[in-house]
């Protein structure tokens, strides 16, 4: 990956009271991120160097390098089968690679996964829950398994700020599918992540927790976290990333920060946005042209 | 277009077993069908190809005209009282269950009401010929000398007769409701009717023969007598009439006798048929919610809930313990689990339980009023529980990987080492067995204070081997609870993941290996410790006396299984690291 590219930040306008309570939904507790912004954050927060992973042996992801610096949101974007969930699964120390190293913070996921894990979070578009632990059960489960001593503090504020103050006692077979995935969000957000993987952010919720969402990724870059998001949704990641790595069959086709692809790309072919360059860029057919 | 619907379901049934056909392909399944075949020939259809030894094979064609009559009247009763609770019972509309892949694909099609109906009626035959095969099997009905097809025949008439009575019975109850005729309304209604035939019988009864004495009922002939006059003469004859009418063709003796029994039980499940399919009740909606309740509940075990989840509200279960942010990870799975397990497993059960051990044994065992039998009787029940609870121990209670392996993305994301998540997902069903098995221990040791018809066992040898017992439980349980999860991560789709059960003949060779397996691995896991235990006995027998020589071996046993445990659970770890539930899936 290049250079640093600046964060686009969204216009402030009549959203601005949204976008506010939507900036303080990433920030779990200021007191923890004073203590972490005090050492020198480290160069490179993602770095891949040849990661494949292979079922047997159909290549799900081939030889895949790239790096994100703190600050930076990556979109990951491909057809559907391209390997994204493989490779955010892959990167979050779901399931091992088959070749390749990842080094989360530059703790290496294969030979150090405690300390990389320690770091970084993954959502999956799917929260997964436990159905016999209330919210307030997961967040205490939660701070065991990071070592969180001051989670009470953190998760009453990070509950307050989802909005989920009143639903501490409830299992997540009562709460509604935003609300479990808000639930997901709190405990991967309790232990104040450097890393967060994002598969597909966006699936179902509402507008506003869509506007929340985005603003939340947006809030986390600029403290500093490096983040990758896997999404469809392309005018959300032209909105909200910095950097673009598109995969076609597992292999990288495009890679930079979102001002150099959409220029390269219109310099060959008039003005281009990220669906221009997806369509051109993975050979796919789009309707109507 | 009931011919498309049948294209549907017979295009489902090949493809299903193509695939199970297709996946033989792999050792591990193949091997598996090949050792649930064989259980299956040797259980069941061996008899079938050698002619030899079915229950059938000239019984019901010696059984004597009397206890077929009885037969037949049991036979009526039951199918009555299964009658009974299909408008008793339920309290919902007529809801005939769909996928929810049929219900996108069908309701909204140019399809009506009665082809629906005629689909779900196509549908329940293939599980009604299943299940009359599995009733066959079972009561072993074949090689029967000729007369399989017809237990075979009978079965299905019964089966097919009860399954349109309970839709049409859903049908009539959803109109009932429709003209506002409420639920608790029916069931006085019913209830009501049924009272007035039940005092009738009892009437009848009571005028025809004479009262019953205490001593008649020491006698089996006498109470069948009773039964007989009961059910087989008077207004329950009757009343019960039809419902013989359905079981006369299975219990028939030969072919001439099955035809005279075939044509009403033919004319009455014509009749329902006709019922069934002349019912215009929307059943559509309560389909739709039905469906979707299923979908839900197949989803919540899929991702490794339980079947009740869904199905209604699922209680908050109080924490064991309080959990504090720091201290050792692995805890956080047991606290986890034991929430999990729910609310019998907190600490104070157990010492509920050992109170009660020790308030109602202690006094029981010692008292000279207890009738002699009773505490060593009680003593050793408990004591042979404790030691079979090792054995079914592990089966019951899944609250570990087996459980949890579902949710395996979420597992490995935690900053933590595999032995960690594997000792945390062990604890707690170590903790459950292991409390119960203490908990029984102490009710044998307070009780088992004489040997039955024999001289008093001494409070200190009673103790002496509660103690060793109790010593070596939680190694025991853990040793049994290493084995089906390291399975779990050596061969997962050999075991059960979460709750989904999946089928198939192959899925029941796999299970078997399995078992027989875990015996053997237990078995040898045992070996070092036994011999160690056996060694220590003899020598600190010699020395120190029996008293300290049982806890003293038991603890040094304990110590070596602790040692296995421990290795056991470093390899698991290791195992966990690396595995890769998305490559089992792929697979």
């Amino acid at each position: 990956m290049g250079s640093i590219g600046p964060i686009p930040i969204l216009p402030r306008g009549p959203l601005s009271a949204l976008l506010a309570i939507g900036a303080v939904l990433v920030c779990p507790c200021d007191a923890r991120s004073n203590a972490s912004a005090h050492p020198k954050p480290h160069p490179i927060m993602i770095e891949v160097e040849g990661l494949t992973k292979l079922y047997d042996k159909f290549p799900a992801v081939s030889d895949l390098s790239f790096a994100v610096r703190p600050g930076e949101v990556m979109g990951l974007v491909g057809p559907n089968g391209a390997g994204k969930t493989t490779t955010l699964r892959c990167l979050s120390g779901i399931i091992p690679a088959t070749h390749g190293a990842v080094r989360i913070v530059g703790e290496d996921l294969t030979t150090n996964p405690v300390a990389a894990k320690r770091q970084l979070a993954f959502f999956s578009d799917e929260p997964r829950l436990f159905d016999y632990l209330t919210v307030q059960q997961h967040l205490t489960f939660t701070a065991r398994i990071y070592q969180v001593s001051d989670y009470q503090e953190i998760g009453r504020r990070l509950l307050e700020e989802l909005e989920m103050a009143d639903k501490i006692e409830l299992l997540p077979g009562e709460l509604s599918r935003g609300m479990k995935q808000k639930l997901a969000i709190a405990c991967g957000l309790l232990h104040s992540p450097k890393v967060i993987f994002f598969d597909e952010p966006l699936t179902g919720l509402d507008p506003l927790g869509i506007r929340r969402m985005k603003d939340s990724i947006l809030k986390r870059a600029r403290e500093g976290a490096a983040i990758i998001i896997s999404s469809h949704l392309l005018h959300l990641l032209e909105e909200v990333c910095s950097h673009v790595l598109i995969l076609k069959n597992g292999r990288k086709v495009v890679d930079g920060t979102m001002g150099d692809i959409l220029q390269k790309f219109s310099e060959q072919s008039g003005d281009a946005n990220l669906e221009e360059v997806f369509f051109r860029a993975t050979g796919e057919a789009k309707e109507g042209k | 277009m009931i011919g498309a619907l049948i294209y549907l379901q017979v295009q489902s049934i090949k493809n299903r077993l193509r695939v199970r056909l297709r996946r033989l392909k792999k050792p591990k399944y193949l091997v598996g069908a090949v050792v649930g075949a064989a259980y299956f020939y040797f259980f069941f259809f061996r008899n079938l190809f050698t002619g030899r030894g079915g229950v059938a094979a000239g019984t019901a064609d010696a059984t004597p005209p009397e206890t077929l009559l009885m037969f037949e009247s049991l036979g009526a009763l039951a199918l009555f009282a299964m009658v009974l609770s299909a408008w008793i019972f339920p309290h919902e509309r007529a809801a005939l269950a769909f996928t929810e892949a049929e219900i996108a694909f069908l309701f909204p099609a140019p399809v009506t009401r009665r082809t629906l109906i005629h689909f779900k009626l196509v549908r329940s035959q293939i599980a009604i010929l299943f299940t009359t095969l599995l009733l066959m099997l079972i009561t072993r009905r074949f090689g029967g000398g000729g007369t399989a097809w017809i237990r075979a025949v009978g079965w299905w008439l019964i089966l097919s007769t009860l399954n349109l009575h309970t839709l049409a019975a859903s049908f009539a109850r959803t109109r009932l409701l429709e003209r506002g005729v409420s639920n608790w309304r029916r069931r006085v209604v019913v209830l009501s009717a049924l009272s007035v035939v039940l005092a009738a019988a009892i009437l009848w009864v009571r005028r025809t023969i004479p009262a019953p004495e205490a001593s008649d009922f020491a006698s089996l002939d006498t109470i069948k007598y009773y039964v007989r006059h009961a059910l087989e003469s008077g207004p329950a004859f009757y009343v019960l009439y039809p419902f013989r009418l359905v079981i006369r063709p299975y219990l028939a003796p030969d072919a001439h006798a099955f035809l005279l029994t075939f044509g009403p039980v033919l004319a009455l499940m014509l009749l329902h048929y006709w019922w069934v399919v002349r019912s215009d009740v929307a059943f559509e909606e309560a389909s739709v919610e039905l469906s979707r309740k299923l979908a839900e509940r197949i989803a919540a075990i899929r991702a490794g809930g339980n079947w009740h989840s869904t199905a209604g509200k699922q209680k908050k279960k109080r924490p064991p313990f309080a959990l504090r942010p720091a201290g050792i990870p692995a805890v956080a799975f047991l606290w986890k689990n034991l929430i999990s397990a729910g609310q019998a497993f907190t600490l104070r059960t157990w010492l509920f339980l050992a109170l009660f051990a020790i308030c109602i044994g202690g006094p029981m065992g010692a008292s000279r009023l207890t009738p002699g039998w009773l505490p060593p009787t009680i003593g050793i029940v408990t004591a042979i529980l404790a030691g079979y609870s090792l054995l079914l121990g592990p089966a019951i209670l899944r609250q570990d990987l087996r459980q949890d392996l579902v949710n395996a993305d979420v597992l490995k994301m935690y900053p933590l080492r595999g032995w960690q998540v594997v000792l945390g997902e062990l604890l707690a069903p170590t903790a459950i067995l292991t409390g119960a098995q203490w908990c029984l221990l102490l009710l044998a040791v307070t009780m088992f204070s004489r040997i039955p018809e024999g001289d008093a066992v001494p409070l200190t040898n009673r103790l002496s081997f509660g103690a060793g017992a109790a010593i070596i439980a939680p190694m025991l349980n853990l040793i049994s609870l290493v084995i089906p999860n390291a399975s779990v991560l050596l061969f997962p789709s050999w075991v059960q993941i979460g709750r989904e059960r999946a089928g198939g003949i192959e899925v029941i060779g796999q299970r078997l290996i399995f078992m027989l397996g875990s015996v053997l691995v237990f078995a040898f896991a045992l070996l070092p410790a036994a011999v160690l235990f056996g060694l220590v006995f003899f020598l600190s027998r010699l020395f120190l006396g029996m008293i300290t020589a049982l806890p003293l071996s038991a603890a040094v046993a304990a110590a070596v299984l602790a040692a296995e445990a421990g290795l056991a659970i470093w390899w698991m770890g290791r195992l966990f690291e690396r595995f890769d539930l998305s490559a089992e899936s792929v697979s």
